[in-house]
């Protein structure tokens, strides 16, 4: 007999629009706090203890917030916003004043990554300014490391992630586009490494495990697309996962490879387990899509949360799978 | 003097001596000098020719002589040991076969004594010491023994009842080698005893005959002992004929020579106990195209007129008509036979399910025999017989005679590639729908016969399994490769799964909330998820809302009965049907005189109708219930309430109870179920309406609808429906008008020709004994009854 479905252990309201982004920051002392980005501009501080917004920044001019991210070596706050900034912001000691700002030139939706490389710099990489643009800069200098333009119509860029192999290569990228094509880019050389075709629709949503060097992406079908990565970095598409109703806009795998989530258009968040792709359980809260997913980087791996945001304008928190943490 | 009328001269002394001496010595001296003419050895004291006389006429009367005398002094003051050396080897080394009449003849005879024992043990050891195959062969070889047909005759008789003579006067000390069980089985490995002398003799040079031995054979099987005798001679038969061409010839003239009234018998044995098709074309050989009755059997009546035998003797026999190019035609004659017989829409009708079922079965045998080019030369056949027998088996109003019209259509057609295209049925597939179809794909069973001789063959079963047994180990191993990679420690398995079963597709509209927006939208509702929706809900809605529903009652029946599955929704014959009882229970008056109206008016499908009979039976059902809204709690729920309660003062009542409970001694308890509430049955007064407006019109026939003619499916569900509200209307005032009613009705087509209003008016009828009220039975309805009686009679 299977257990019930879990309920969320407890749900954060009174963001005021749809949650576009989430991002945990659960540092080993500190209060644990879970940023997230409204549709109507607004960044919420939310504090994981009292499980009140602490702060409300205001940075986008009214535009929606659709990626936030902290860089790990300050007490610093990025986040993109649909009036085509990248804004910093300084948190330390209760300010919150944007110190620096990066122009994309993107309409898009597409969330910007960002790829720490040593205390003090680090990557970001967005969509830029032309349909399949994408733009890497090193930060903080902003100074440009690399343009990649496919050869070939793929459409807008979707998603982006950049990552760094062990193996020693420069960053790579990998890209779903509009056509659903997914690219791996190598981001030093500009060229491209792999292409396949994952989807007939625009992908969404992608992620990817550089561990086990295995990705999934969702389109707005009924299906996600797992593939790996081969030695000769060619992306190899594995099998498909169906789901029930379609449509995802965002997957996350935890940091022990173990869980795969999905934010589903059908309201609903999808857990798998992320080694064989096999269906866990289905979170059953929000009244509308499901926007948003993080999964939080706590310390101790017993209180890691699962946070899902969703257009009905709540953040639901889940606790699951943390029973045997000893593992991964 | 000649040896002959010495020889008499002398036996007729012993005899005397036998009768009428009292002395040992003159006793034992007149058996050794008989036992003298049966002793071959160099030391005998008689010449062969003396022997010769003897065994030829005097061996019987001597044998007679001493059954006779097993009475007198002289045999009780013998010892055993003088008795077996004197006496038992006149009966054992004589010729067999008058020793084996004299035997049976004596034993029928005589009355339970001591002489009678002493004969049943001299038979037992006669028939253990291999005497039968001995006197077998004996008519095996070409001068056989002298001795009229009728001898013959009776030893043959005999020889195959023995078992039967034994039984009938020894019948509580029977011996166990008596018993048909033993004796058949012995008497098969004697005859296969004599069969291999037979063949040796032929190598020799020497002619033989199997006459007598193939007339044992058939008697023995046409007294019904075919199965223990073949299972011992068929395995050894197919053994010996695999390489011997003797053997095969010996075989071959042994059933030539079976009479023709036992060949049936015969053959069909064989046919059983034989386990392939080689196996049987070597023992048989080409009897078929030389032996009538064999034809006959094999063609026709094992195919056609007798249905009882299993699918491996189909294939073994089938297979056998395959297997030679002489009896190719036979296969031929035989697809064409049996394709008549399967499209036959009179033996459809008339013949027993399990008839038709082996006749479908031998048709698929054979047409997956076939080759190409022998189904073109048939095409034209074939497909007159698919097109014909798919007809008259989906006319059927048997589900299993449809679903097998089905299953052998789509064999057909798939085996014949009509310009490419095949016939693709939905049925549900079952054990027997399997069978069928698996009986398409020829199977390559191999003599499961061990034979140490054929060492070729034997080594390659021997390496068949090693190689399977090789196949099966490496299978979990690459599996297990495989999986290694996942069999981390950190494998999913350890999660275990959350209930999921909430996760159902999301539908964007929302379902209708009023009964007049549903019924809007089942009318002009272009959306399939909105009109999917609102016949979900529409029982519910009904159901919820008495006032609304009576009052759109007949016309949402009405947009129902007329509603198309055109979006497939899931369950839609479900929804539908549901949705309309529940109008039905609601508003039962107007609604059933509007669908009884309908039942028989012009433009409605056969589905419809069937729709309508259904919707009015199941509601029918559901309002001779008791109404089950009106639930009293019973006490159980109670007791089990306070059991987590007990803090709560308000049950005193139950401490008190459970003390005067305890104190209190109980002789017998009483009933402890709840009386269960009476409640006026809903369906009585109301029955009339479902009932009689369905008998009104049934003869008069419409262009669409002819329910006496050819729509004898909706016909017999009427009946059936009819049957059921007489059935439920038991206690209503108005069954017995009711039940004369439908026996007015049903005397009409009792004598249907289809089966299922047959069975139909059956139940009707029963319907109408077990509901009318008994006294009005035999008043109201004498005349009626009466018919009845004689009719069912």
């Amino acid at each position: 007999m299977s257990r019930p479905a879990p309920c969320p252990i407890y749900t954060l309201r009174g963001a005021g629009a749809p949650l576009n982004t989430l991002h945990f920051r659960c540092p080993g002392g500190d209060t644990p706090l879970l940023f997230s980005g409204s549709a109507k501009g607004a960044i919420h501080m939310w504090n994981l203890n009292s499980r009140r917004a602490e702060m409300v920044v205001e940075g986008h001019c009214g535009n929606s917030v659709i990626w936030v991210s902290t860089l790990q070596s300050r007490d610093s706050l990025m986040s993109q916003g649909r009036d085509m900034q990248v804004c910093l912001w300084d948190l330390k000691e209760g300010r919150s004043e944007a110190v620096d700002s990066v122009w994309t030139g993107s309409v898009g939706f597409c969330q910007c990554s960002l790829l720490e490389t040593s205390p003090s710099n680090y990557l970001l990489a967005f969509a830029g300014s032309q349909t399949e643009e994408i733009k890497i800069i090193e930060m903080p200098s902003k100074s440009p490391v690399s343009t990649l333009i496919p050869d070939t119509k793929l459409g807008m860029v979707m998603c982006i992630k950049l990552w760094k192999s062990d193996s020693g290569l420069g960053p790579l990228l990998f890209a779903g586009y509009e056509d659903g094509s997914l690219l791996l880019w190598d981001v030093t050389q500009r060229s491209e490494l792999s292409h396949v075709k994952a989807h007939p629709e625009p992908i969404m949503c992608l992620t990817f495990d550089p561990r086990h060097l295995r990705g999934v992406s969702g389109s707005c079908e009924k299906k996600l697309s797992s593939w790996m990565l081969d030695n000769q970095n060619n992306i190899q598409l594995q099998d498909c996962v169906m789901l029930v109703n379609p449509g995802v806009s965002q997957l996350r795998i935890r940091d022990d490879s173990r869980l795969l989530a999905s934010a589903g258009w059908d309201h609903r968040v999808r857990v798998f387990g992320w080694k064989k792709l096999q269906p866990l359980a289905v979170l059953q809260y929000h009244t509308d899509m499901v926007l948003s997913l993080a999964f939080s980087d706590h310390q101790d791996p017993r209180q890691r949360l699962l946070a899902a945001g969703s257009k009905d304008q709540r953040i639901s928190l889940w606790s699951i799978y943390n029973e045997r943490a000893d593992t991964g | 003097m000649e040896p002959g009328s010495e020889v008499r001269l002398r036996v007729a002394q012993c005899f005397r001596t036998l009768s009428s001496s009292t002395d040992h010595g003159d006793i034992i001296d007149a058996l050794k000098t008989l036992n003298s003419y049966l002793n071959d050895g160099a030391e005998s004291r008689t010449t062969s020719a003396e022997r010769e006389e003897f065994r030829r006429c005097h061996y019987s009367r001597t044998l007679r002589v001493l059954v006779g005398q097993l009475q007198a002094d002289w045999m009780h003051s013998l010892s055993a040991a003088q008795l077996s050396q004197v006496w038992d080897p006149l009966f054992l080394k004589g010729p067999p076969d008058q020793a084996l009449l004299v035997l049976m003849e004596a034993v029928s005879e005589l009355s339970p004594s001591t002489g009678l024992d002493r004969l049943v043990c001299i038979t037992e050891r006669f028939l253990q010491s291999g005497h039968l195959a001995d006197l077998l062969w004996s008519f095996c070889l070409q001068p056989a023994p002298s001795g009229s047909p009728q001898l013959r005759e009776t030893l043959l008789a005999r020889l195959t009842s023995l078992p039967d003579i034994t039984a009938n006067k020894l019948h509580p000390n029977n011996r166990a080698l008596f018993v048909p069980q033993r004796y058949y089985p012995l008497l098969a490995s004697e005859m296969l005893a004599a069969l291999e002398r037979t063949c040796q003799a032929l190598r020799g040079g020497t002619d033989c005959s199997s006459t007598f031995v193939a007339q044992t054979l058939g008697k023995v099987c046409v007294q019904g002992h075919s199965g223990p005798v073949l299972a011992v001679m068929a395995p050894r038969l197919a053994v010996c004929t695999r390489s011997d061409m003797v053997w095969q010839r010996v075989c071959w003239k042994l059933l030539e020579n079976v009479p023709e009234r036992w060949m049936e018998s015969v053959l069909t044995g064989l046919v059983q106990a034989v386990k392939s098709p080689d196996a049987f074309s070597r023992i048989v050989g080409n009897l078929v195209l030389t032996n009538k009755k064999a034809h006959f059997v094999l063609t026709h009546k094992v195919l056609l007129l007798q249905y009882k035998y299993e699918t491996p003797v189909l294939r073994t026999l089938l297979g056998y008509l395959a297997s030679d190019s002489d009896r190719r035609p036979l296969l031929i004659q035989v697809v064409r036979s049996v394709s008549q017989a399967w499209a036959n829409p009179s033996a459809v009708k008339h013949t027993p399910l399990e008839q038709q079922l082996y006749v479908s079965k031998t048709l698929l045998l054979t047409v997956s025999l076939l080759t190409d080019s022998e189904l073109q030369e048939l095409r034209s056949d074939l497909l007159q017989c698919m097109l014909g027998g798919m007809q008259s088996h989906l006319d059927s109003s048997v589900v299993r005679i449809r679903t097998m019209g089905m299953v052998v259509g789509e064999c057909l057609s798939s085996r014949m590639e009509i310009n490419g295209t095949k016939l693709k049925f939905e049925y549900k597939q079952n054990e027997e729908t399997r069978e069928l179809l698996s009986l398409m794909t020829p199977s390559m069973c191999t003599e499961p016969e061990p034979e140490p001789a054929d060492g070729a063959d034997f080594a390659e079963e021997t390496r068949e399994p090693s190689t399977h047994r090789s196949t099966s180990q490496s299978r979990p191993a690459s599996q297990r490769s495989k999986s290694d990679p996942d069999s981390d420690l950190d494998s999913d398995d350890d999660l275990t799964p959350y209930d999921m079963s909430g996760d159902q597709e999301m539908s964007r509209a929302s379902p209708p909330r009023y009964l007049r927006d549903c019924l809007e939208t089942l009318i002009s509702s272009e959306d399939s998820e909105r009109v999917e929706l609102s016949l979900r809900v529409a029982e519910s809605l009904v159901r919820r809302n008495v006032f609304a529903a009576k009052e759109i009652s007949v016309q949402m029946t009405k947009v129902l009965l007329h509603m198309e599955d055109k979006y497939s929704i899931d369950g839609f014959l479900a929804l539908r049907q549901a949705a309309m009882v529940a109008l039905t229970v609601i508003d039962s008056v107007p609604v059933t005189q509007h669908l009884t109206t309908e039942f028989y008016s012009l433009n409605y499908s056969l589905r419809q109708r069937l729709d309508i009979l259904e919707v009015l039976a199941l509601a029918a059902q559901e309002l001779s219930k008791p109404a089950s809204d009106k639930t009293t709690p019973s006490t159980s729920t109670t007791s089990e309430l306070t059991s987590y309660e007990t803090n709560n003062p308000a049950d005193w009542r139950q401490v008190v109870d459970k003390r005067i409970q305890s104190k209190t001694k109980l002789i017998s308890k009483g009933s402890t179920q709840p009386v269960t509430k009476a409640a006026p049955n809903r369906y009585a007064p109301v029955a009339g309406y479902f009932f009689f407006p369905l008998l009104r019109n049934y003869d008069k026939p419409e262009v669409t609808f002819d329910l006496l003619g050819s729509d004898q499916l909706v016909l017999g569900r009427l009946i059936h429906t009819l049957g059921l509200f007489m059935h439920l209307a038991v206690n209503a005032p108005i069954a017995a008008q009711m039940g004369a009613a439908l026996l007015d009705f049903l005397w009409a087509v009792r004598y249907h020709a289809d089966q299922m209003v047959r069975r139909g008016v059956l139940f009707a009828v029963c319907s109408v004994f077990l509901s009318v009220p008994s006294q009005s039975l035999l008043v109201d309805l004498s005349e009626q009854l009466f018919e009845t009686r004689t009719w069912l009679a």
